[in-house]
């Protein structure tokens, strides 16, 4: 490798940090979009919000993980603000640590924000994971701080709450509430966001009617985010989009990267390993 | 923006903090490894403390030290619980047949609770789901069986040890294909996703830290 292309090796990673940088500052969103054009996805999670009674309980099963959080969060903030929009209640509970430090820091935004505290409940943690979705079942926990609605769930079981909200992520996922829950309880709406990572394990559920909807991709995320009229609560909406100039650069450099490694293959196709290393 | 920090100074501090680690693990792929390798047991650190944190003010206190002290006789089960962590505790110093005890049972309820759960809500229910019946649409007829051919095709292309002959071979060799097709798609959402997450630290450190674009 001569030095010039050993330098380039080294800084490409910063070049490519300052080009997205870059290029999510380019005013091209009104052009480029995120958003599938699949709207039986949309259609779908209408259909099941629409379907709540007045007032609904929702349970939220808060369980993403650091690494891609970020990834859903968006979506998270507006399906929150969306069903808060409908006066519904939400109660939260995490079972994995990952998922409570982040609910925390969702429940603590909301308070910033000015959320109706009344219509949040804390659950807390619960240890245990599968077993933890069992008991679950049968009956939710007390809430950390007692209000109206931790006192009217304290005691009840899943089977009472209206709907089930899940947001998945590595550590525990949508498949862990259909394997555990669902069997247990009758016909709650069980709906889910999840990052990309789960979606082969996830995506089976929906076709099968065990998930009621799904968001598992970013450009579903983004295709529903459109479509929701979040009225006074669009305080509770995340402020900032992704950048789809800065996805676009992105991909079309990582299509590079693929297209020249691809194109080194094919132009040497027989060359053994050991003659391609360098002298 | 991430929207988990306030304006206040404690949100400040917290942008500035989040910001210059953020900088120092993006400075890991220029091969600064040293403060990067010191962020990963900031992060161990950090992690572990919380999991104590947690443990204490949301299991140990609540659902456990209170609940025997307002009722000591009333909770065996807590009684039991504390039993096996003190076994486990002392694993060492016990006799194996009783320090196994707790193992055992953390064993054998996390393979049941699994197992279970995999039965009952993942294989049957998916099972049932692609059982074709007459009544179904054509296109759910249509769809069943593009799916049932697709199944056997790469499962055909893992299956070794047969004679296949010219047939079986393109068979098996079509079966691979469509596998490597169905992961390069479920690759190329991966890629798209972990951009996502770049772009998010990108603006994170431009729009929340730098107010560039806010």
């Amino acid at each position: 490798m001569t030095e010039r292309r050993a330098l380039l090796v080294r800084t490409a990673p910063a070049l490519l940090v300052i080009l997205l940088g870059a290029a999510s500052l380019l005013p091209l969103d009104d052009q480029l979009r995120l958003e599938s054009g699949d709207a039986s996805i949309v259609e779908r999670w209408s259909a099941q919000l629409d379907g709540l009674p007045a007032q609904p309980d929702v349970l939220v099963g808060f369980d993403p993980d650091l690494g891609t959080y970020a990834e859903v969060r968006p979506t998270v903030r507006v399906m929150l603000a969306d069903l808060l929009n409908r006066d519904a209640r939400l109660a939260f509970v995490s079972l994995t640590p990952e998922g409570r430090a982040l609910a925390l820091a969702e429940l603590e935004r909301f308070e910033r924000i000015g959320a109706n505290p009344t219509r949040l409940a804390d659950l807390g943690y619960l240890p245990g994971a599968e077993a933890a979705l069992v008991s679950l079942a049968r009956e939710l926990p007390p809430a950390i701080e007692e209000n109206a609605l931790a006192r009217r769930l304290a005691g009840e079981g899943l089977a009472e709450v209206e709907a089930i909200l899940v947001v998945g992520g590595n550590d525990l996922g949508p498949r862990s509430w259909v394997e555990q829950v669902a069997p247990r309880i009758g016909d709650v709406p069980m709906l889910a966001i999840a990052p990309v990572i789960l979606l082969p394990e996830i995506r089976p559920y929906l076709a099968t009617g065990q998930l009621d909807a799904l968001v598992a991709t970013p450009r579903d995320g983004a295709a529903y985010r459109e479509s929701v009229d979040l009225g006074g609560f669009e305080r509770l909406a995340p402020t900032g989009e992704p950048s789809a100039a800065a996805v676009l650069v992105g991909l079309v450099v990582a299509l590079l990267v693929l297209g020249s490694a691809l194109g080194g293959r094919l132009a040497r196709p027989g060359t053994p390993a050991a003659a391609r290393e360098p002298r | 923006m991430s929207g988990f920090f306030g304006d206040d100074t404690a949100g400040m501090v917290a942008t500035w903090v989040a910001a210059l680690v953020t900088i120092v693990v993006l400075g890991g792929l220029l091969g600064e490894r040293r403060l990067f390798g010191w962020t990963q047991h900031l992060l161990a650190g950090l992690a572990t403390g919380f999991l104590a944190l947690l443990a204490v003010t949301e299991v140990v206190g609540p659902r456990v030290v209170e609940p025997l002290a307002a009722d000591p006789g009333g909770r065996l089960e807590l009684w039991l619980g504390l039993a096996l962590v003190g076994t486990a505790a002392g694993a060492p110093w016990l006799p194996r047949t009783v320090a196994i005890v707790p193992l055992a049972i953390i064993i054998g309820a996390l393979a049941a609770f699994a197992l279970g759960g995999a039965v009952i809500g993942t294989l049957l229910p998916q099972l049932a789901a692609v059982v074709l019946v007459p009544e179904e649409s054509p296109a759910a007829m249509v769809a069943g069986g593009a799916m049932a051919v697709v199944s056997a095709l790469v499962l055909f292309g893992f299956i070794h040890g047969m004679p296949r002959g010219r047939i079986g071979s393109s068979a098996a060799s079509l079966g691979r294909w469509l596998l490597l097709a169905g992961i390069g798609g479920w690759l190329g959402y991966l890629l798209f996703s972990r951009l996502l997450l770049l772009l998010d630290r990108i603006g994170f450190l431009l729009g929340d830290w730098l107010g560039i674009g806010r």
